[in-house]
């Protein structure tokens, strides 16, 4: 396996696996200037684009491009999120402090499970059986209009600076292989890159994105592993990359409190408290992937798989780069001295240990992911403010709007957030280094609407007016906090010296959450109990009518079996309607007025042609289900092909 | 390896302590709320999976420290 792949990506090895190249960063300038490596990058962007592309033709309506139709299965969901985080900043960012602090590095992937409990049983279910299909509109329906403009304001800012944080990484990744040829600096990359985002941007939509992610989560994953077993080989095997390390590097958990730039105490607070929490619960795009799946069952399947299992490989796919950069360092400093910037290492180690073609390939994906990521956000940003601001507003003129226009409307939307973004990104370019520009957005930013989310999902004496404290008490006790670090901070600070004497880069998230609920318990202690109707299915003690509500009925939990059947379309049924045989109806364990998911009988589709239904009754005509013409159409199903029948809930 | 026990263990105790505390408030919550039913197939099994999940984390890290320091 090794050889070939060394044959296929890497440079020429000589005896003992010294690399026969010049050093590092050279490797990275020359291969700027090389017309293989720019052709292998353009062609992997057409080949993403042209994917992308095919699958946009399954959008019917809004609904199908903002959320992909609630037809997919947990496997390809999953894949989705692995590309979502793998394919964000995550490989600059954990190579970098990989280089600088080994295996720990690893920690923010490996600290999502806390949360899963109130997540599977609480969150989910809610989302998907009440439709929540935004932040905003959860507050609007739990609390009054009010909290959803501070909610939709704040959510905003979350993606815009995302958005930006997505474009420094970008330049950053451009900038040592282009930046020699060009004389370019960063922020004029980022512009450059803007651009290309906004062309890049093909307005597939969910579905697209959905599929895109697919191949791109798996061309990330496997260029992670091929790059560390390129590393391996380079370094003469696994015993001599271990004995390279230092001890201290080893060590799976960071220092708990002596450095300032990365501790662990900082960074469970920061990441595993409130990044878990935000990406759980208020990551947009990740709203959108759970109510684009066929069940809250394969919602919960996606979600485990993808903790379980996918981000311990993620977290070494993004990280080993920083670790293999640490290696070579400590064995051939003439190869990539100590000094190296450890925000550039991912590129200085991928250009070392491959040829020109192997080093486009890599720049192509993790830059193609990049822009998908990007791609996302700025549809969420264009989703929340159709639906949260723009749609609103019209209903309010009392102007009714066709698909068309709302789209148009949505791509205006994109093109500005594109714009902002760039000023974002200005931002976040003035920190050190990414990592540290991320954990100073996460935990200053993220901690009211936490704290709104969870005391409403949790907490059913939580009022409107305990919602709109924790927003803006919250907010102005964090800037306080980042004001007067050494006054406000420094009591949660578990001993954690200041960054430069001037402020905490993590464990201010930690401040910033109790100031965030204490306020928000204050002052719905002081104020009046909300309705039991603002109450129904939105909190976890009321989710059993969530489900009520969903059903538009008793649900029905009596175990059923997969039924697969033969299908035609009944034009005289009315819209939504499936009939079944009795024997069909019995295995499925269903009645009238069940809701039933049908899709296409090729597992492998992952419900690309599938929708759902309402059972009308039964038949005597055989193993054959009678659809509406909008079931079939809604479902894309093939003349000819079997499809299988499944009872929701 | 020498290293002390502060740089070893604690953020390990620190991580499945407080993350612990977290997860187990959690899980209580979950079983006393309506959203989880004793009678569904389907939901002991996802409780079966929550628990795998905080000791399957707990074990890897666990086994990662031990991998370091031995």
């Amino acid at each position: 396996m090794l050889p070939l792949l060394a044959t296929l990506l890497s440079v020429p090895l000589q005896e003992g696996g010294e690399a026969a190249s010049a050093a590092a960063m050279q490797a990275a300038a020359k291969a700027g200037g090389s017309p293989v490596f720019w052709g292998i990058v353009i062609g992997y962007f057409v080949i993403v684009l042209g994917f992308g592309g095919y699958f946009a033709r399954f959008n019917r309506s809004t609904n199908d491009f903002f959320f992909g139709g609630r037809r997919f299965a947990w496997w390809l969901i999953t894949m989705s999120i692995v590309a979502t985080g793998v394919g964000s900043h995550s490989f600059l960012k954990y190579s970098s402090k990989a280089y600088e602090h080994g295996f720990s590095a690893t920690m923010a992937y490996m600290n999502d499970w806390f949360f899963m409990p109130l997540f599977m049983f609480g969150w989910l279910p809610i989302i998907y059986y009440m439709r929540v299909r935004s932040i905003p509109e959860y507050f609007e329906r739990r609390f009054n209009p009010g909290v959803r403009v501070l909610a939709t304001i704040s959510l905003l800012l979350y993606m815009l600076g995302y958005i930006g944080i997505g474009f420094v990484t970008m330049a950053k990744t451009l900038l040592p292989i282009v930046g020699p040829h060009l004389g370019l600096d960063l922020i004029q990359i980022v512009w450059i890159v803007a651009v290309v985002a906004g062309v890049y941007i093909t307005f597939g939509g969910q579905t697209a994105v959905i599929f895109t992610d697919l191949l791109q989560g798996f061309i990330l994953l496997f260029a992670g592993i091929v790059l560390f077993l390129l590393g391996l080989d380079f370094l003469g095997g696994f015993d001599a990359f271990w004995n390279a390390l230092p001890d201290d590097f080893k060590l799976p958990l960071a220092n708990f409190n002596d450095d300032p730039g990365f501790n662990f105490v900082g960074i469970f607070w920061q990441d595993a408290v409130a990044g878990s929490v935000g990406f759980l619960f208020m990551n947009q795009g990740l709203i959108m992937r759970f109510l684009a799946c066929r069940s809250v069952s394969h919602g919960r399947k996606a979600a485990a798989f993808n903790v379980l299992f996918a981000l311990p490989i993620s977290a070494i796919a993004v990280a080993n780069a920083g670790w293999i950069g640490r290696a070579i360092t400590t064995t051939q400093p003439d190869l990539l001295p100590p000094e190296t910037n450890p925000d550039s290492v991912f590129v200085h180690v991928t250009a070392l240990l491959t040829s020109p073609a192997g080093f486009g390939f890599f720049v192509a994906a993790v830059t193609a992911a990049l822009m998908s990521t990007v791609d996302t956000l700025i549809n969420a940003v264009a989703a929340v403010t159709v639906n949260d601001i723009y749609r609103p507003w019209m209903k309010r003129k009392g102007v009714e709007s066709n698909d068309k226009h709302m789209l148009r409307i949505a791509m205006m939307v994109s093109a500005g957030a594109t714009i902002v973004g760039v000023f974002t990104a200005w931002l976040f370019s003035q920190f050190a280094q990414l990592y540290e520009a991320h954990a100073f957005f996460q935990a200053n930013l993220t901690p009211p609407l936490v704290a709104a989310i969870f005391l409403g999902i949790f907490w059913q004496r939580f009022n409107s007016i305990g919602a709109v404290a924790t927003l803006i008490g919250g907010a102005i006790f964090i800037v306080l906090g980042v004001k007067f670090p050494e006054t406000l901070v420094a009591p949660f600070s578990h001993n954690i010296p200041l960054q430069d004497g001037k402020s905490y880069i993590y464990i201010g998230a930690f401040y910033n959450l109790v100031a965030c609920f204490s306020i928000g318990i204050l002052a719905t202690f002081l104020s009046s109990k909300p309705s039991d109707k603002k109450l129904e299915g939105l909190t976890m003690w009321t989710v059993d009518k969530a489900r009520h509500a969903f059903k538009g009925g008793t649900p029905n939990d009596r175990q059923g079996f997969k039924m697969p059947v033969r299908w035609e379309v009944h034009e005289e049924l009315p819209d939504g309607a499936i009939v079944v045989d009795q024997e069909t109806m019995e295995g499925l364990a269903a009645v009238e007025g069940d809701l039933i998911y049908i899709c296409d009988k090729r597992w492998w589709l992952g419900g690309l042609r599938s929708t759902h239904g309402n059972l009308r009754g039964s038949h005597q005509h055989g193993e054959v289900a009678h659809v509406a013409a909008d079931v079939a159409a809604n479902g894309h199903f093939l003349a000819g092909k079997m499809v299988v029948l499944e009872k929701e809930m | 390896m020498e290293l002390e026990f502060e740089r070893v263990w604690l953020p390990y105790l620190y991580l499945y302590g407080v993350g612990g505390l977290i997860f187990f408030t959690g899980l209580i919550m979950v079983l006393k709320s309506p959203a989880y039913s004793h009678k569904r197939l389907k939901d002991r099994k996802w409780l079966g999976t929550l628990l795998f999940g905080y000791f399957w984390y707990a074990g890897m890290h666990g086994v990662g420290i031990l991998a370091a320091i031995s």
